[in-house]
């Protein structure tokens, strides 16, 4: 197990280490366009408008704030308060948006993860079969319509010609269906297509030959044997793709009024609201990171050749 | 890896799975609203100080009151809320709207029209019950006015005495100065302040400046002298002020916010009428802020509980509409020390004195306004809960609404404006608000500084057919940049589309014979549907009418301000929202340097006119200078007014009490649903 | 020739030369069969793959020729008459719009109008003084700016674009085709615009993933091939470009490179602004290419031919780029055709915020984003996103399983399935 603690602390090394240079690059590349945080379509007298920047310490030397702030950061997990959404801090807002990406995203990752695996084996297995066909081109289907038109598609459909699902909002099992499916249609997409691949390369395999020569069911071979390394490319991709669904989708958030995370990202750049960038900034490369470990780690359960120490 | 780790591993992964499952399913529930509407985009702070913009405008006026009350003109209420008398709506559909006494139940007014003397209504509370007295309304506009607050709209408070020397915090030898000591609770908030002493400034001993380095860059410059003012000495006679605190230190003390020299005496000193006090303190005592005395200088001042008289500069006419803002009403002291900013405003902290009180807040969903009981007309505000939806979707806003979702929605998707005012329900009324959408050019541009180019510009634009085709909602072609509808003032008009006369009046300019031709103008527009469509079409007008290139740039809405602040544009589209119902607020800011000017423009019979109307104690005469201040600014058009808005609201049948104004104000508190 | 040598009386010899000859002919006839050819071979075969080709191929032709067809203007607003039309085959001609005062009503007529007066003027040109003539001459181009009637139905064509234009005048005046895929909010032909669209995404999608693939291959290679501590240290810097949330980067370069200043100078040295929309969203797409291309280039490096080519004294930088990329184009290929579907949907993520190309120019991500607007249950004009958005998921589609076909044709294990 010392191979496990050593990788994690190497690891852990590293997260700190990207987690600065990322901080320290979007702190430069935020500052270095134009615009402000307090500018409004009046143009407020110059006396107030100093007075604005004094309150949120932007009048003093950019070294002096890429400290402060950053030591706020490190010593008590502070990422200030929204230059934007003057009642919260950075910190208020991610805690508020993050359950609700974070449940949309979960469904939407478990919506991507079952459909798309059932829909690569079957795939695999009844290789150019009609099943074979309509399946991928669906999941080719769900990864080519941008999702802004799946949601308003979707919305027509669900809410208005059939009513299923209430239009947009926030608060109950059935306001989340929709938003989620959309969400994880094209991960499926590329889950269906990713297993089927890996499907396809692991039934060729000599082990799995063997494993039907011994009079073995196909479905046992395909659940016992197949599944675990076709599933190999799928966990890769899960990681990555986890992180970014969790951190919510601005598109979805908006056509489906979502108070969620993704909203924030784009728009507290756009806004120039400075903390609450970086803090959504630090919140995505942290999951990210953090995935991508857990990626790895599930890699050496899945996989016996793959060793720790390798990594 | 051991064998049985990895055996079980799928199982854990699956525990993982269906425990996440599970949490996303558990919501927290509601009880649903009696009344949802579509307030656009998140309200950035409920703080009345700091507030500003539409959205928090609507969720202010429901949970705050100022003085007066916006309200419809004529209608009236018994005592049980049923209905007295209704307006009759103009032929647009709007009815009036004023300002009626909200927390102040009268006021008087001095024959100069500068003192304002209000009488606060009897038995008026905050909504934990405490009384609402005239201190409140001081201290509030003290805090507005407080430098450390950075209130975005405290030069509403400009027009009162002193109001603006406190906010810039200008001090001068000879004036009577409130010391804030360096013992605040909490530094980084002005309120609760530390202690106050109150003095009359008699000499500021400035120590010598360092000059900076040649090759310093503005910034740098800028901290030096930021450092050297604040390094400032300032002598004063605690004794001068009848009544204030003792002092701690003698009669003559010495303060500075900064660090002073043991040697500060020899600095160079401005004393007041040239007199050096005999005896000088050796140290200065240290101070947070030296600002002019909000007691005796500020034009505010509280006799009794239930009398506020407010000082103004000049005659304001538009006085009483402003004390109806969300700038100048009162937030509870207690509230705001004990908490601090922006805690405060917190729903399980904030104590209002409004209509409603808020009771939940999720950023980006809604804020849920509940009833409050406290509040002195509780008995004439009928919906009991009301959520506020922050939905930035005006697609979606129209989605919520069919589905029964929300009520009231306050704007809706450009591109079904037709079959919206087409439906049988009339649900959809569009009617004339003051606000007007122009273009700005940038007169320190070629060919831009041309008047004939401005002009042909605005010959060769068809108003009536982007009113008629693209924006669609019955928006009027502008020809003046003071909307109509404001009693007793009628705007000077500019040219109208006429293609023949747009190209004589470029063959008039400088540029039609130079080589070259007329240099390429560039419209910049914020990100938005209806302003791309507009600047197409108007791109089509200028290049088939005049053979103008017209180039199309889009900027995200923080880029767009910067470059209309900066100037970095040569024509930007822009729209003005009256502060209040006046001409003024249209006329003013186009004078030579004005903050809104932001077109290079200068006028010296234009500043003239504006100041002369500002200063007329006559209302009839005041009209007339600024009819003739816009005829100018008509003829020279830095600006080319483009259409009037008009209000977007769809409200559900439904709903009573909502009352389409050209102010585009909707007082929630009037609304209730049909029996 | 064995015929001609001096041995070919003898009969032993002569069959013997006669079994060369057959021999060698033999050989002529196999072929070496490339990795190429039998990839190509086993492409053919897939018949998906084929029909994406095929597909690709045109619409990249008619995204060429655009302005030789007989469309509509693409920018030309008919917002009196012509306003949110459905699909119809009412005849329209160019030129026909009042507001224009074309001759006549006629592009064709202010065409010939305009070169009348054109060839008059450099006629003028010609005899007059030569003290005169520098005058005239700026006359004429501010005449021929001015004047021009392409310049008012297209958005700034260029000598060549003009030149099909023209010829497209010649062949088929001022006839169109009618408006079958309707009209849009402002009065626009949507088949002209899905048309014109289709320039702009193509060369998006195009220029980012060429972009992408010149930084990519190249930082790959070298990572992989020099290896060490300089694989290692540019191996980490792609980890944490990957961390970077890409949305947010380019957000701010977009805005930064957008800033008037910055615009002014880069319009100096030629640069316009979907130019550097292209290089932006092209300099983050490489990321994957780089380590795809690394991995390659590992296990290519220790190879027989790259020993070969080091033992004959070829230089790091001809091996890398002579020898190991031509080796990995492959895996490349299949990732080209990946990318660029990607690329042209972040293009329509990109107009959904707005930041996208400007109009009057039109991508079909803007065309599509346009069209979802118009999708509420008042009233649905699916003409508007029907058409631009069943082009662009046609070719993202094709583009993915074409992508798909190449990786299983170049797939070696894939031979003899």
């Amino acid at each position: 197990m010392g191979g496990l603690g050593g990788f994690l602390l190497r690891r852990a090394c590293w997260i700190v280490i990207t987690l600065w240079i990322v901080y320290t690059a979007s702190f430069i590349l935020m500052r270095s366009v134009p615009g402000g945080p307090f500018d409004s379509e009046r143009k407020l007298p110059a006396e107030i408008q100093k007075n604005i920047e004094a309150r949120y310490k932007l009048d003093q030397p950019l070294i002096n704030q890429y400290f402060n702030h950053l030591g706020n950061i490190l010593f008590a997990g502070d990422f200030g308060p929204s230059f934007r959404l003057t009642d919260f801090t950075v910190n208020e807002v991610i805690k508020q948006g993050f359950p609700v990406s974070a449940s949309m995203g979960i469904f939407a990752i478990t919506f991507a993860f079952v459909l798309g695996t059932l829909s690569g084996i079957v795939s695999a297995i009844r290789r150019h079969t009609a099943w074979d066909v309509s399946f991928m081109t669906a999941a080719t289907l769900g990864i080519a319509v941008p999702n802004f038109v799946l949601a308003s598609l979707a919305i027509v459909l669900f809410v208005f010609t059939i009513p299923l699902f209430p239009a947009a909002g926030w608060g109950s099992l059935r306001q989340i269906i929709l938003p989620a499916l959309c969400l994880g249609a094209p991960y499926a997409g590329y889950i269906a297509r990713l297993t089927r691949t890996g499907m396809l390369e692991v039934l060729g395999r000599d082990y799995i030959r063997t494993a039907y020569a011994k009079g073995l069911s196909e479905r046992r071979v395909v659940t016992r044997h197949a599944l675990r390394g076709a599933l190999l490319p799928v966990v890769s991709y899960l990681g990555p793709a986890t992180a970014g669904i969790l951190t919510g989708s601005l598109v979805l958030e908006q056509i489906f009024a979502l108070p969620g995370l993704g909203s924030h990202f784009v728009e507290a750049a756009l806004q120039r609201d400075y903390p609450l960038a970086l803090g959504m900034v630090m919140v995505y490369t942290c999951l990210l990171l953090f995935m991508n470990t857990l990626v790895d780690l599930s890699y050496v359960m899945l996989d016996p050749r793959v060793k720790i120490e390798t990594q | 890896m051991h064998p049985t780790v990895r055996k079980l591993f799928p199982y854990i992964a699956l525990t993982g799975l269906f425990s996440a499952l599970a949490w996303a399913v558990s919501f927290g529930t509601l009880p649903s609203a009696d009344f949802s509407f579509h307030n656009g985009d998140e309200v950035k702070t409920v703080d009345p100080a700091l507030a500003y913009g539409q959205p928090e405008h609507r969720v202010m006026t429901a949970m705050f009151e100022g003085l007066y009350r916006e309200w419809p003109i004529g209608y009236e209420l018994d005592e049980q809320g049923n209905v007295v008398s209704t307006p009759e709506p103009d032929e647009n559909g709007n009815y009036p709207m004023g300002s009626a006494p909200g927390l102040a139940e009268s006021y008087e007014l001095s024959d100069d029209g500068r003192i304002y003397t209000f009488h606060l209504r009897p038995g008026v509370k905050w909504s934990d019950g405490s009384p609402i007295t005239a201190h409140d309304f001081v201290w509030s506009w003290r805090r507005t006015l407080h430098p450390e607050t950075a209130a975005t709209y405290g030069y509403q408070l400009w027009y009162l005495v002193g109001a603006k020397q406190y906010t810039e915090g200008r001090v001068e030898v000879g004036d009577l100065v409130e010391i804030e000591l360096a013992n605040r609770l909490r530094a980084d908030q002005p309120f609760p302040r530390g202690d106050i002493r109150r003095a009359k400034l008699i000499g500021i001993a400035r120590p010598p400046q360092v000059s900076p380095p040649t090759n310093a860059s503005d910034e740098v410059k800028e901290e030096l002298q930021a450092t050297w003012r604040s390094n400032w000495v300032y002598v004063v006679d605690h004794n001068a002020v009848p009544g204030a605190s003792e002092s701690a230190s003698g009669k003559v003390g010495a303060y500075c916010k900064g660090t002073a020299d043991t040697n500060w005496k020899q600095y160079e000193t401005e004393w007041v009428d040239d007199r050096r006090p005999e005896s000088l303190p050796d140290t200065t005592v240290k101070c947070q802020q030296i600002l002019l005395d909000f007691e005796s200088s500020v034009g505010v001042t509280a006799p009794d509980d239930a009398t506020l008289v407010v000082t103004l500069k000049n005659r304001t006419p538009f006085f009483i509409d402003l004390t109806a803002f969300y700038a100048l009403y009162p937030v509870n002291r207690a509230c705001v020390e004990k908490y601090g900013t922006p805690n405060w405003t917190q729903p399980q902290n904030i104590v209002t004195n409004g209509a409603y009180n808020l009771e939940f807040r999720r950023v980006r969903d809604r804020m849920r306004l509940v009833k409050n009981p406290q509040y002195w007309d509780a008995d004439r505000v009928k919906l009991e809960i009301v959520d506020a939806m922050a939905v930035k979707s005006v697609t979606t806003a129209l989605n919520m609404y069919l589905t029964g979702q929300l009520d009231w929605v306050t704007d809706v998707p450009a591109s079904v404006i037709p079959e919206l005012i087409a439906r049988p329900e009339k649900d959809f009324i569009p009617t004339p608000v003051l606000i007007i959408y122009f273009y700005r050019l940038n007169t320190t541009r070629p060919p831009l500084d041309d008047v004939h180019v401005r002009r042909a510009l605005n010959l060769a634009m068809d108003k009536q057919l982007i009113c008629e085709k693209v924006t669609q909602a019955g928006q009027i072609p502008a020809r003046s940049v003071v909307p109509p509808g404001l009693p007793g003032y009628k705007s000077p008009l500019c040219g109208e589309f006429d293609v023949e006369a747009a190209r004589a009046e470029l063959a008039k300019s400088k540029y039609a014979n130079r080589p070259g031709g007329i240099p390429k103008i560039e419209i910049t527009y914020n990100t938005n549907d209806t302003h791309r469509a507009i600047a197409e079409v108007i791109q089509q007008m200028w290049k088939n009418n005049l053979s103008i290139d017209v180039e199309l740039k889009n900027l995200e809405w923080n880029s767009y301000l910067d470059a209309q602040h900066t100037m970095q544009f040569s024509v930007c589209r822009a729209g003005w929202v009256p502060d209040y119902p006046d001409a003024n607020t249209f006329i003013d800011m186009w004078v030579t340097g004005g903050e809104n000017n932001e077109t290079g423009w200068s006028n010296a019979r234009y500043d003239a006119l504006v100041k002369q109307a500002a200063e007329e104690p006559d209302s009839e005469l005041r009209l007339r200078h600024m009819e003739e201040a816009e005829a100018i600014l008509m003829d020279e058009l830095p600006i080319v007014p483009i259409y009037y808005y008009t209000g977007k609201n769809i409200v559900s049948p439904r709903v009573k009490g909502f009352f389409h104004n050209a102010l585009d104000q909707y007082p929630i508190q009037l609304m209730y649903f049909e029996e | 020739m064995t015929e001609s040598s001096p041995q070919s009386k003898h009969t032993t010899e002569a069959s013997d030369a006669e079994r060369y000859t057959r021999l060698l002919d033999e050989a002529r006839g196999i072929h070496g069969v490339s990795l190429w050819q039998d990839a190509w071979r086993r492409l053919r075969r897939n018949r998906v793959a084929m029909g994406s080709l095929y597909y690709v191929i045109a619409i990249s032709i008619l995204a060429v020729f655009v302005p030789l067809l007989p469309l509509q203007s693409p920018l030309d607003k008919d917002l009196r008459n012509r306003k949110d039309l459905p699909p119809n085959l009412a005849a329209i001609s160019l030129g026909d719009r009042s507001e224009l005062r074309f001759e006549n009503n006629s592009l064709q007529a202010e065409l010939n109008k305009f070169e009348a007066s054109m060839a008059e003027m450099r006629r003028a040109i010609a005899s007059s003084a030569a003290e005169q003539r520098a005058d005239l001459l700026q006359r004429m181009e501010t005449a021929e700016t001015n004047n021009n009637p392409l310049l008012k139905l297209w958005n700034n064509p260029g000598p060549i674009v003009q030149a099909m234009l023209r010829l497209r005048i010649a062949v088929f005046g001022d006839w169109c085709i009618p408006s079958i895929f309707g009209t849009d909010d402002l009065g626009r032909d949507v088949l002209s615009r899905v048309c014109w669209g289709a320039r702009v995404s193509l060369i998006v999608g195009v220029v980012a993933t060429l972009v992408s693939l010149a930084i990519g291959v190249s930082y790959g290679a070298i990572a992989g091939y020099c290896g060490g501590w300089i694989d290692e240290l540019m191996m980490r810097f792609v980890d944490i470009m990957y961390s970077i949330p890409f949305i947010f980067v380019v957000i701010f370069l977009l805005t930064i490179l957008g800033a008037e200043d910055t615009k002014r100078w880069l319009d100096e040295h030629g640069v316009n602004q979907l130019v550097i929309f292209y290089v932006v969203i092209g300099a983050f797409y490489w990321l994957t290419m780089a380590r795809v291309v690394r991995g390659q280039v590992i296990s290519l490096k220790n190879e027989q031919f790259v020993e070969a080519a080091r033992v004959i004294g070829a230089g790091r930088t001809r091996i890398i780029f002579r020898h190991l990329i031509p080796n990995v184009l492959g895996i490349v290929i299949v990732y080209l055709t990946l990318t660029i579907p990607a690329v042209m949907l972040f293009e329509s993520f990109l107009s959904f915020l707005g930041l996208g190309v400007s109009p009057p120019d039109v991508s079909w991500g803007l065309l599509v984003n346009e069209g979802t607007q118009v999708i509420t249950p008042i009233k649905i004009y699916w003409w508007l996103v029907v058409f631009s958005g069943m082009t662009l998921a046609m070719t993202l589609f094709s583009l993915n399983f074409l992508g798909d076909g190449l990786r299983d044709a170049l797939d070696p294990r894939m031979k003899n399935r």
